[in-house]
């Protein structure tokens, strides 16, 4: 192993309870310098891991939020022709308005290719482009080089950022694609792993009351016909709520009394059929 | 090295690629795996793309590294070709007993998991394929079960039927790789779908139009007039039906349902439903057909312009199609027969095609496909047929 590799190990971050198996995914993600592709319910810390890297690693985190109408070369780059427009007109700027590379902005494709040190691009639901969008993304993953069509000229990755791709699961994505990709699958923590990660949120949490929530949370899930349920940023959250409330006390929750479903349950009918299963069946 | 490992992977049908298998070793070669625990965790990584696979790869993996048991594609087969059975025996239980030589009244006292398992012991009785014997499964034989025999209360497992009327799927399990060949389809309906996507002008005027701009700023004297647009938005209101019902469509629900995954990303508002064979009172919002009923009539209310797409094989008995009561299901019974629903939906959409998976040169045989061919614009659900039916929903 060089030594450069072993310095950049991922070994978990301060708020980030980093499961063995998926940091050797990491690291061999990282040395074998390809994108890691996450899929998993949503909640269960895809993004998360990203910051995480970047935390542990110390790089600068860039995130790229993927929309539907997204297209490729607005992560890469864009070419501001308004204030060009308006610089040549008014001529009061310091641009050199015949340069029009000084009128090009990078996209979070192109900041993370073009920045000083190696960072972690996070590329968040790319499912949620269409296929184009991910084709497209195939050459710049394999050359790791973008032209600007405008100035012919080719930006070149400096550093090659760690790249991180998520996925939810709705649809497979291209077989190209995921050619290029390492791949995970995050299962849904058990109540084991979430009672650590409760703990690295809450460190002076009441032992009653992680244990009462946890185990009313996972009881919560199982409700049937849920479309929405709830997840780790959820449970989370209620903690959050319970602890704030001075009138609540952890035997409560034991007894039945769920109080702030609505932090769990963020559609109207899922809350309804939370609501009614507490209410009638006395779940707990 | 691993060799083995991989080709055995590839036979149980986990999709890896040579490539991948290249970079697992550019892996083992960097120092990078240490222990069998990490070769694990980097060759599942690598080699498996989906987690639909990870299950089978755990065995294949401690077959290989373990000595565990392979996992048994047998009894998978037998699960299959057992619940063709049952579905048979739902269809018509009197001659399957007979066919099977058994008493009618025997099977009918068991539950569904008790016949699964029967079935399921009666098939064990078989090992391996025959073509032509004399035991009761096979193909072109002389036993009651198996397809193209001729014995008279013979029926059918496995093989096709032109007529689409006896037991598909069991044997051959013909209709296996549609799950892997999918992306293939997906993207290419992806493409077809993609024609659906209706622009026209809507929304705010928040994009800058560039050449626009610079005209109107030439024609200012230089003074900047920037022209703005709406950006364009997609506003195309599609209503998709699916016949996700019983064993006549089911070869044909992973095609369906490559389809309607890629519908889902495409349009402004899309709304999914399924029916059974053809359509009464209600279409169902739940693939289950059980839970979110909507009354036909109430689409009456829905935009004139929707698109209506409908997918299903239009194959069923006439009765289905034509009596007044011909749905399954007690509650449906307005009086009117589905021929009359479909023709109110026609009316209702001015835009609407039905998609038929079966091959069109096969429609002349289905009198139900005829008749439905009649009042819907149909198309083969292929490419070819998805393009033409796109073209009609969007003529004027």
């Amino acid at each position: 192993m060089t030594e450069n590799s072993s310095v950049t190990r991922f070994t978990g971050a301060a708020r980030y309870v980093l499961d063995p198996e998926l940091a050797d995914i990491v690291n061999i993600s990282m040395a074998l310098e390809m994108p890691l592709l996450l899929k998993g319910e949503p909640g269960t810390g895809k993004t998360m891991l990203a910051h995480a890297i970047a935390e542990n690693l110390q790089m600068p985190l860039i995130v790229l939020n993927v929309k539907s109408s997204m297209k490729l070369v607005e992560t890469l780059y864009q070419y501001d022709t308004l204030t060009r427009l308006n610089d040549s007109r008014f001529g009061d700027s310091k641009r050199d308005v015949s340069n029009i590379e000084e009128y090009i902005r990078m996209g979070k494709i192109g900041q993370a290719f073009t920045a000083d040190q190696r960072t972690v691009l996070l590329i968040d639901e790319i499912d949620k482009a269409d296929t184009d969008f991910q084709d497209d993304m195939l050459d710049v993953l394999d050359q790791m080089a973008f032209d600007i069509i405008e100035i012919d000229k080719t930006i070149r990755a400096r550093h090659r950022p760690v790249f991180v791709i998520t996925s939810n699961a709705k649809k497979d994505l291209s077989d190209p694609f995921l050619g290029r990709c390492n791949f995970h699958h995050i299962a849904f923590p058990d109540p084991k792993m979430m009672r650590k990660i409760v703990n690295v949120h809450f460190p002076q949490i009441d032992r009653q009351l992680a244990e009462n929530t946890i185990a009313a949370f996972y009881r919560l899930r199982e409700l049937e016909a849920v479309e929405k349920r709830p997840a780790t940023r959820e449970l989370l959250n209620w903690i959050r709520a319970l602890n704030a409330d001075p009138d609540f006390r952890p035997k409560d929750l034991a007894k039945g009394d769920v109080p702030y479903l609505g932090v769990l349950f963020k559609k109207s009918q899922d809350y309804q059929i939370a609501a009614n299963a507490v209410r009638r069946r006395r779940l707990f | 090295m691993f060799i083995d490992f991989f080709y055995k992977l590839k036979d149980v049908g986990i999709p890896v690629k040579p490539t991948a298998f290249l970079t697992l070793h550019r892996a083992l070669d960097m120092g990078l795996v240490q222990s069998l625990g990490e070769f694990y965790t980097a060759s599942r990584s690598i080699l498996v793309k989906s987690e639909r696979y990870f299950d089978l790869f755990d065995q294949v993996f401690a077959h290989h590294f373990e000595g565990a048991e392979m996992p048994d594609g047998e009894a998978f087969e037998l699960d299959e070709m057992a619940k063709v059975m049952l579905e048979a025996w739902l269809q018509d239980p009197k001659t399957l007993a007979e066919a099977m030589g058994i008493d009618e009244n025997k099977l009918r006292r068991m539950s569904p998991d008790e016949l699964i398992d029967y079935f399921k012991e009666r098939l064990k009785e078989q090992t391996g394929r025959h073509d032509g014997g004399g035991r009761w499964i096979g193909t072109g034989g002389t036993s009651p079960v198996g397809h193209s025999g001729y014995h008279p209360g013979g029926m059918r497992v496995g093989g096709v039927s032109r007529n689409r009327s006896a037991l598909k799927v069991a044997m051959d399990r013909r209709y296996r790789d549609y799950a892997l060949s999918g992306p293939l389809r997906q993207s290419m309906m992806g493409e077809a779908l993609k024609r659906l996507r209706h622009l026209v002008p809507s929304g705010p005027r928040d994009q800058v139009n560039i050449d626009e701009t610079l005209y109107q700023t030439m024609k200012n004297g230089g003074e900047i007039e920037i022209v703005f647009e709406r950006s364009l938005k997609d506003r195309l209101n599609v209503i998709l039906a699916i016949d996700n019902g019983g064993w006549s469509m089911e070869p044909y629900i992973p095609v369906v349902q490559t389809l309607f995954n890629h519908a889902r990303s495409q349009f402004k508002v899309l709304e999914t439903y399924f029916f059974h064979n053809t359509i009464y009172d209600y279409l169902w919002g739940d693939a289950a057909r059980y839970k979110k009923p909507k009354r036909i009539d109430e689409l009456a209310a829905a935009d004139p312009a929707t698109r209506l797409i409908l997918v299903g094989d239009a194959s069923m008995a006439p009765y289905e199609l034509m009596a007044t009561d011909g749905s399954i299901h007690i509650e449906e019974r307005s009086g009117q027969p589905s021929i009359e629903r479909l023709k109110f939906l026609a009316r209702t959409f001015r835009h609407a095609v039905w998609l038929n998976p079966v091959p069109q040169h096969m429609w002349g045989y289905t009198r139900t496909i005829a008749a439905i061919a009649q009042i819907f614009a149909m198309f083969e659900l292929s490419i070819d047929g998805l393009e033409k039916a796109i073209a009609h929903l969007m003529a004027r």
